[in-house]
């Protein structure tokens, strides 16, 4: 438990925008940090909270806190600001820059952010480059509160995020609070589905930046160099079983589909068996189930099961083990886009998987790979679209440095004013 | 436990011919231990004409020589295992029938291959007349479907030709065609009706009816049916992006047509059955309707382990059909319900489950 108090807050409020962007990140930084704590009241609540709303279970939700506030870091902050911007200064004044004019970022004046209703603390990271770039910020928050919780936490490092930053509850897009918002936001950021960005892009202005997060999905490839020996085998097995396990398989960071190589030393199916032994393991430590698609995951299981029994693929775990790996299913269906459950596709090379993916044409979030992945295999995750290619095991752990949907954590907030001559 | 021995196709079709003319005259069809007779004799005649069935079978630990003790033991395939293999007991040049599912992302569509099409004509027509013709021996029907000579592949497409060649009163037609519907053919023939004083039987999928009814909201036009005339409601909106309450539904197909809420039928059937349950007639003017199955159609509600769960709970339905002796007898599908007096009650499928994380669903790239 931390004991280190807090200042009081100031008698007299401050606009944010009066403060240097220094300090806006240090009070951030700051306040993260509290919540890194997993004793901190607020803490407590909002993990209570977010389980009700979520049904996902303690160290699931832990870890996705723990990742969350871990990350937003006064260095990973700045960092990223001083790679999108060229400097943290640009944001309080004009910056020199190498045969370009000067440049000064000014936040926009009103950013609104729509947090989804079905995970952690997305909006969270919007919410902090939007205020590091001094914008007035909007954030219509869910049932567990937890952005209005860590707001208040901003407020107590320093009174004038209580002046800039606003949370409110979401009462859905027909809502005339959220209409009268939309309309006169400069940049609104929504996360959902399309129906649901559909509508909420239609209430915005013209000339607003549309910041959407859709669903997506996240695969995953491993060369053959990987199953060379059992040790990187295991290796590999351990960070696909994490990364579609956690969160209930539910993310858009969440692998679906793994693309295994065959000709390795260690043949795909053989792999295949590893990865439910590693299923097990990840199972044990973030405890969780099917939850209400558990019907359609037995359907998917049972349809696999006939299919093996015809000598077509195989099909492992889903009946007593809380998930299902299924090697093989057909290539002209969709891979099982379904909680905890993982398609193995054996493949020659990655044009096989390259072909697959555009066939299905599936909006990729992360392409996830075996470390020290071949530049064909790293190919294969640009060609296919995906936003983010990171190291099996770490999918559902982002960094804040990096960018979040394809686009730059600081850049949707700010206008570029260049001064020349 | 005798085990039975291997019978001839020609013996199990006399068998449950016998089975479906006894309902039709008022027997019972078949009682417990008939069903569990037939029902084991399908699985030894299917284990040993049909290989891929003998091999799930096998996967499931039962085969002609380790048989399974009663009819709930016999290995459901999945509804998806017709895309899958050719599920059939014979050589499929001879099918009399061969019906396609549809509405898959997949390119492969099942097939069900049916050696005699006088077993789905008896069994459809027995049903029919029971649940939809009680009161009467004919109907015109006005089809909200594809013209079946044009769409041989469509089970539906070939009961609802079926029943309005011999059940209807020659004025049947379809308009449907290319996926549109026919709004101002169908008003058209309903008028014509009208005329006649012709009880109608409209038939069509429920997406079929939400159509039809916004275009006659939108030409602000209603009408009331002749007395006697009846829906049949069919096949939900599996496959497709609008979904529509039922509740709302047959309160707005009331209004528009003028056909009482408790003369609209849901029928439930699939491709790869060729027998269909129907809301009983109690249960009609009920909230919550009872589908019933002639006594040859029997289902058990199973768990996501396949087990059957308590009377009442819900779990997913798992059919057997004494009508399906050239293909398979037991089939699992993803549609959901429960057990009720007489009957089970429908629930969907998982499609409703409460959305969680961000990750892309089918239904997803489906509205995209």
């Amino acid at each position: 438990m931390r004991t280190r108090r807090r200042a009081a807050v100031r008698s007299t409020p401050k606009i944010l925008r009066e403060l240097k962007a220094a300090q806006i990140v240090d009070a951030i930084a700051g306040a993260a940090e509290r919540w890194r704590d997993t004793d901190f009241p607020p803490r407590v609540r909002a993990t209570r909270a977010v389980m009700e709303r979520l049904a996902y279970t303690e160290p699931v939700v832990d870890y996705a806190l723990d990742r969350l506030f871990g990350a937003i870091a006064r260095d990973a902050l700045r960092a990223t600001i001083a790679g999108e911007l060229g400097s943290l200064d640009a944001l309080d004044d004009f910056v020199a820059r190498q045969g370009r004019p000067d440049v000064r970022y000014a936040g926009l004046d009103l950013v609104t952010i729509i947090s989804s209703d079905t995970t952690i603390g997305v909006a969270i990271p919007p919410l902090v480059f939007a205020a590091c770039a001094k914008s007035n910020v909007i954030v219509k928050d869910r049932s567990d509160r937890l952005v209005a919780a860590f707001v208040e936490t901003l407020i107590a490092e320093r009174p004038e995020f209580g002046e800039a930053i606003a949370v409110e509850t979401w009462n859905g897009h027909a809502d005339p609070r959220a209409v009268a918002h939309l309309s006169t936001s400069d940049a609104v950021v929504a996360f959902g589905g399309p129906e649901a960005l559909r509508a909420i892009r239609a209430h915005c202005k013209p000339d607003a930046r549309f910041i959407p997060f859709g669903h997506r999905t996240s695969v995953g490839y491993i060369g053959r160099e990987s199953l060379a020996h059992e040790e990187r085998a295991r290796e590999a097995a351990a960070g696909a079983a994490r990364d579609a396990l956690l969160y209930d398989g539910e993310g858009c960071l969440s692998l679906h589909a793994l693309f295994v190589e065959r000709g390795g030393a260690l043949e795909a199916e053989s792999f295949a068996a590893l990865l439910s032994v590693a299923c097990d393991a990840v199972a044990n430590e973030f405890p969780g189930d099917f939850g209400a698609r558990a019907p359609a995951v037995a359907a998917y299981r049972e349809a696999a099961h006939f299919r093996a029994s015809q000598g077509r693929g195989k099909v492992g775990g889903g009946v007593v083990t809380p998930h299902l790996v299924v090697v093989d299913p057909p290539r002209d269906e969709l891979p099982p886009l379904l909680p905890r459950t993982l398609a193995v596709y054996t493949v020659e090379k990655p044009a096989d998987a390259a072909a697959f993916l555009r066939r299905h044409a599936l909006p990729l979030e992360g392409f996830a790979v075996a470390p020290g992945a071949r530049p064909d295999i790293v190919a294969l995750g640009v060609e296919a679209g995906a936003m983010r290619i990171a190291r099996l095991g770490t999918l559902q752990a982002p960094v804040l440095t990096g960018e979040h949907g394809g686009v730059g954590r600081i850049l949707p907030f700010v206008r570029a004013i260049s001064r020349e001559g | 436990m005798t085990r039975p021995a291997a019978p001839s196709a020609a013996a199990l079709d006399v068998s449950f011919l016998a089975m479906v003319d006894d309902w039709r005259r008022g027997g019972a069809g078949c009682d417990d231990a008939g069903f569990d007779a037939h029902a084991r004799a399908l699985f030894v005649h299917h284990v040993e004409r049909n290989e891929p069935y003998a091999r799930y079978a096998q996967s499931c630990g039962f085969s002609a020589v380790r048989q399974p003790r009663a009819w709930r033991e016999i290995p459901a395939v999945p509804a998806s295992a017709f895309k899958d293999a050719t599920l059939a007991t014979f050589d499929v040049a001879r099918a009399e029938l061969e019906f396609h599912t549809s509405g898959t992302t997949a390119d492969r569509v099942g097939k069900h291959f049916v050696e005699r099409a006088a077993l789905y004509d008896a069994s459809l027509a027995a049903g029919f007349d029971r649940f939809m013709l009680a009161d009467r021996p004919t109907l015109r029907f006005l089809n909200l479907v594809p013209n079946p000579r044009f769409n041989k592949r469509s089970s539906l497409g070939y009961m609802l030709g079926y029943v309005s060649v011999r059940r209807g009163d020659g004025g049947a037609a379809y308009f449907v065609e290319d996926d549109a519907i026919d709004v101002p053919g169908f008003i058209l023939a309903f008028e014509s009706a009208l005329e006649a004083a012709a009880a109608v039987c409209i038939t069509g999928t429920a997406f079929a009816f939400a159509g039809l009814l916004d275009a006659l909201d939108e030409r602000k036009q209603s009408f009331a049916a002749p007395s006697g005339s009846r829906i049949m409601e069919t096949g939900g909106f599996k496959g497709r992006t609008r979904i529509v309450a039922r509740d709302e539904l047959y309160r707005r197909l009331e209004a528009a047509l003028g056909i009482p809420q408790a003369s609209i039928v849901a029928e439930y059937g699939m491709t790869e059955l060729l027998s269909q349950y129907y809301d009983t007639l109690e249960s009609r003017s009920s909230p919550t309707r009872i589908k019933a199955a002639p006594p040859w159609l029997r289902t058990l509600i199973v768990d996501n382990a396949g087990r059957e769960v308590a009377p009442g709970e819900i779990g997913t339905l798992r059919h057997f059909d004494l009508a399906n002796r050239s293909s398979v007898v037991a089939v699992q599908t993803e549609d959901r319900g429960y057990a009720a007096r007489g009957g089970i009650v429908l629930l969907g499928r998982d499609a409703d489950a409460p959305p969680r994380g961000c990750s892309l669903d089918a239904e997803d790239l489906a509205r995209t």
